[in-house]
């Protein structure tokens, strides 16, 4: 298989929906010397980019994008540890979190899932995270951008704590800050101090990419 | 003489003409505000029998709301079928902290329901379900002659992902359909029979929240199979009482299919348009809500709250109520401010 049939493979594995596809596609991408990175970006990204696509426009939905993204994480799992260290330096990193007194994930792990499929590093901090942890966990390692959750209610109070911790550390003005989850608003994050609220994970990742740029260019100026 | 609360309600779940719809609280309500006027708070509310009738009638004793409503929360049946459960504080509800079963259908690992599961007369019987039964006889006792007696339960599709892991039983939806089919309808018997036994204690009308079966879920067109024939089972099935069904979410596209489950009515978030919701609806049955939780009931002003809540009655809904669950810090103003939107009293 030639080098864009490979790529085209990776990508409708994932579409498909077929984790031992992808499994085997990466797994024949490294056979045939692929640049893995290349491999994650042009072939499996691709794909989980048109489940995101298809999901943010309503076209698909929860169960087909959680077997996508396992098809993604399948071939990630062979891919990525063929990727030289050195390449990963610069890598863009975020840190996920469901905030304190609430359980409910699968929102969060589907931005986790478009935030690796669009080249970051991520560190999932889990479910029901203390505000304190959230906002250490991103001062010691830098982290450029935290995306945080909620499904109820009683629980903004935490995030609120979390996003104004972070807003009083020394990443304060570094890290990109967003929160998610149907009781939140854009005022919401307004007013705490979140640089975005995100609708879906396709348009989370879409604003700090484009934010991550503005912050790059405001850096060269 | 003016129609009583009890009526009035009752003649709202028949889609009655009536000079103005109730204003009632179908899904939960039970604020920080509510807690400090009747003595009965969080957690303890959750446990005891006599705590939950006190604050489930605190939004008529205290709210002037036109019905009463218990339990507070969607982790009781989970938990006495074998979750672990945080039973939270004053401030926080119950949380999941464990799933029953193993079912991982990435690893094809499964628990089978066959021989699992406890039988129905020791579930009735158990920690914080008996609990709500027990509380829907005293509220019936001390509130049922002026007031509709709600009492809230789980949807079986929810249920389940609570006792399997929802993201696991999602992902079978996919891979597996039969298997995840196979289980909720193995859960979906213990819905029913928690339901019917309280509406057999007294309770008026059994309000089934199942948000896991939500369009933000569950493709539309898997609701019936995957969810609404279980809870046609579990909830239209109900013998002795009217029935409401709560899914959060946009619901548009699943109205009609709420409606088949044959429950008296669906409750429905402020993500309709309540007057799209209206003419979905079509006069099918009972319509209940939409005043938003999060805003305007929780974030935004008493005048907000009137104001949406009177747009929900110029729709034509037939119970004004909160979209969802109503957030245990809802200043007691918002609260009041829907009641007077909608009846014109404090």
């Amino acid at each position: 298989m030639d080098k864009q049939a490979l790529l085209k493979e990776l990508a409708d594995a994932v579409i498909a929906c077929d984790p031992e596809r992808a499994k085997k596609a990466a797994e024949e991408a490294l056979k045939e010397k692929l640049d893995p990175v290349e491999a994650i970006n042009e072939g499996l990204v691709v794909g989980m980019g048109v489940i995101g696509d298809n999901y943010a426009e309503r076209k698909m939905y929860l169960p087909q994008v959680l077997v996508a993204a396992h098809s993604m994480y399948e071939g990630l799992d062979v891919l990525l540890p063929a990727i030289p260290k050195g390449d990963l330096s610069d890598a863009k990193t975020a840190e996920t979190a469901v905030v304190q007194g609430d359980v409910h994930d699968i929102g969060k792990n589907i931005v986790k899932t478009m935030l690796t499929a669009s080249g970051y590093i991520v560190e999932d901090l889990g479910k029901d995270v203390d505000p304190e942890i959230i906002c250490k966990n991103a001062n010691d390692k830098g982290i450029d951008v935290v995306c945080i959750s909620t499904l109820m209610t009683p629980t903004m109070d935490n995030m609120e704590r979390a996003v104004k911790l972070i807003r009083a550390s020394k990443v304060a003005d570094s890290t990109i800050v967003t929160i998610g989850g149907p009781p939140t608003s854009e005022s919401f994050a307004e007013e705490i101090g979140a640089d975005h609220r995100d609708e879906n994970a396709q348009q989370c990742v879409k604003f700090v990419n484009h934010k991550m740029e503005e912050n790059k260019k405001k850096g060269a100026n | 003489m003016a129609m009583s609360c009890r009526d009035r309600v009752l003649a709202a779940l028949r889609c009655e003409d009536l000079d103005r719809p109730p204003a009632a609280i179908c899904t939960t309500c039970d604020t920080i505000g509510m807690m400090e006027k009747c003595g009965a708070s969080w957690p303890e509310a959750h446990s005891d029998p006599q705590k939950m009738a006190t604050l489930g009638c605190a939004q008529a004793d205290y709210f002037g709301l036109e019905s009463v409503r218990a339990g507070f929360c969607l982790t009781e049946e989970a938990e006495a079928l074998g979750c672990k459960v945080d039973m939270g504080t004053a401030r926080s509800s119950p949380m999941l902290k464990s799933h029953r079963f193993n079912y991982n259908p990435m690893k094809k690992i499964y628990d089978e329901p066959e021989g699992n599961l406890p039988d129905i007369d020791t579930f009735l019987n158990t920690g914080r379900v008996k609990t709500a039964i027990e509380a829907m006889k005293i509220m019936h006792k001390t509130h049922g002659d002026r007031y509709v007696v709600f009492g809230g339960n789980t949807g079986p599709f929810t249920l389940c992902g609570h006792l399997l892991n929802t993201e696991n039983l999602v992902y079978s939806v996919w891979t597996e359909p039969e298997r995840a089919q196979k289980w909720v309808g193995a859960i979906a018997p213990y819905c029913k029979a928690f339901g019917q036994a309280m509406l057999d204690a007294g309770a008026d009308v059994i309000q089934m929240s199942e948000p896991s079966a939500s369009t933000d879920i569950l493709a539309p067109s898997d609701f019936p199979i995957q969810s609404g024939q279980f809870v046609k089972h579990a909830l239209g099935d109900l013998k002795g009482g009217h029935t409401i069904l709560h899914i959060c979410g946009d619901s548009a596209p699943i109205i009609p299919f709420m409606y088949d489950t044959g429950a008296t009515g669906i409750s429905i978030e402020e993500k309709v348009d309540p007057y799209k919701a209206v003419e979905i609806v079509n006069h099918r049955g009972c319509l209940v809500g939409n005043v938003g939780c999060s805003f305007p009931l929780f974030k935004g002003t008493p005048a907000d709250v009137e104001a949406a809540a009177k747009k929900s009655m110029d729709a034509g809904f037939n119970i004004i109520s909160a979209g969802c669950g109503v957030p245990i810090g809802t200043p007691d103003d918002n609260i009041r401010a829907l009641v007077h939107a909608v009846t014109g009293h404090y």
